[in-house]
């Protein structure tokens, strides 16, 4: 069951991608695909660059070294949207809070920057995994990229808990299926790039990496389809005031 | 070898981390309305009192060098315990005021959004503020006057009130204490 190119893998390969266009689909019928724009067409763009790394891997006249070429592009393609999306996500969660919006952008270039260091790093220090350059540095390629992703996915969640900050549900949504997929994805690229497996054994790396991506998807599926609960606008239980006194005696206080 | 684990574990650790938000915002999502009553009034007289310069100044003159770095230590730890409440009060009625947002009346989503805002600079501040005070537990002798975010207190105060009222006229919000 878990080896390449059985039932299951050849289903985890596709179907995704081909939910990420029903999912473009259904943004643009809920006339969300304006307003979530990147993941419009981060959806399309990454589905279409995933199938052609798919039909590169089961075309029989596709030579091993294109089908790698075709994957280096894939991955520079994806992981660029999914940087952009980030930045999206970003700009949703922090862009309306004019007191914070300008310290999280200082911090999260302060700290895209210490990743990217720390991702060449990394990649420097990788033993080289295969024979070939060029499968190496592929794996090498999508460790860098989702250890970046992943770190600037958690600054945010991190950055919003403390500010007790509630993104919109899809949002929230949104980020958090890139989430779960960067660091599932981090921990099996970190291990396929540093050798952490012998090769025979690395299709079970796929399967992790394919079924994460698949749950990723369905989450975003849930969270597009899904309605939240309604707010409630109960009145607070408040204590009683006697700010208007205070507030007075603390003018006076500030400006003496 | 080690490298793959080292990533391996971070991912795993970013991840659970990732959850455990992902469910603490789903109990919050829950348990709104109670959270009113987590806020606690804070002694703004003592507080102003304890970042006074002038009385840091006068006890640096009655006081050994020895007696004064004790006692500014004391002042430092009952300073960032109010700094922490502050804080914490802040972040309360941040969720507070989010929940105001979704309000139908455009009054009281303004002034949720000039709650959210406050009480966003002032968490902001509170933690600049707290880590000024660590340092200073280090070098007592150092100067340090934590006046914006009493500032943003006070700001927070009116503001907490305003949304108080359109929300609950007869109940508004109270985060200071007279002392």
């Amino acid at each position: 069951m878990l080896q390449a190119h059985s039932l299951l893998w050849h289903y985890l390969w596709v179907a995704p991608n081909v939910l990420l266009f029903v999912l473009a689909f259904v943004l643009w019928k809920r006339g969300l695909g304006k307003r979530f724009r990147i993941l419009f067409v981060f959806a399309i763009l990454s589905a279409v660059s995933e199938l052609a790394v798919y039909l590169a891997d089961v075309t029989p006249w596709v030579t091993p070294k294109l089908f790698w070429r075709i994957d280096w592009a894939s991955v520079l393609i994806e992981g660029t949207l999914k940087f952009v999306l980030i930045g999206e996500i970003f700009a949703q969660v922090f862009g309306s809070y004019g007191s914070l919006a300008r310290l999280g952008k200082l911090l999260i270039r302060a700290i895209g920057v210490v990743l990217v260091l720390t991702a060449a790093v990394a990649a420097a220090y990788a033993p080289q995994d295969s024979l070939f350059g060029i499968v190496s540095g592929a794996h090498l390629l999508e460790q860098t990229t989702y250890l970046i992703e992943c770190g600037l996915l958690v600054f945010i969640f991190l950055f919003a808990a403390y500010f007790r900050l509630r993104p919109a549900r899809l949002v929230f949504g949104i980020a958090l299926g890139l989430a779960i997929s960067a660091c599932v994805h981090l921990a099996t690229w970190g291990i396929a790039a540093n050798g952490g497996l012998p090769p025979s054994r690395r299709v079970i790396l796929d399967f992790l990496n394919m079924g994460t991506y698949h749950v990723s998807v369905l989450l975003w599926f849930y969270y597009v389809l899904v309605p939240g609960p309604a707010p409630v606008h109960a009145a607070m239980p408040l204590p009683e005031n006697n700010l208007d006194v205070w507030n007075r005696e603390l003018e006076r206080l500030v400006h003496q | 070898m080690t490298l793959a684990l080292i990533l391996a574990v971070a991912a795993a650790l970013a991840l659970v981390f990732i959850l455990s938000v992902t469910v603490s915002r789903s109990l919050q999502i829950t348990h709104g309305v109670s959270l009113a009553a987590r806020i606690q009034p804070i002694d703004v007289e003592a507080f102003r009192n304890l970042i006074d310069p002038a009385e840091d100044e006068f006890l640096r003159r009655r006081l050994t060098a020895g007696e004064f770095r004790r006692v500014r230590r004391q002042r430092l730890h009952a300073m960032a315990a109010y700094v922490q409440t502050a804080g914490r009060n802040a972040a309360v009625l941040i969720l507070l005021a989010q929940d105001a947002l979704t309000a139908g009346d455009p009054q009281t989503v303004d002034a949720a959004r000039r709650l959210v805002d406050h009480a966003l600079l002032l968490r902001r501040n509170a933690a600049f503020v707290l880590f000024r005070i660590y340092l200073a537990l280090a070098w007592p002798n150092s100067g340090l006057a934590p006046v914006s975010i009493l500032r943003s207190y006070e700001q927070l105060n009116g503001s907490a009130m305003l949304l108080g009222r359109l929300q609950n006229p007869t109940a508004p919000v109270r985060i200071s204490v007279t002392s």
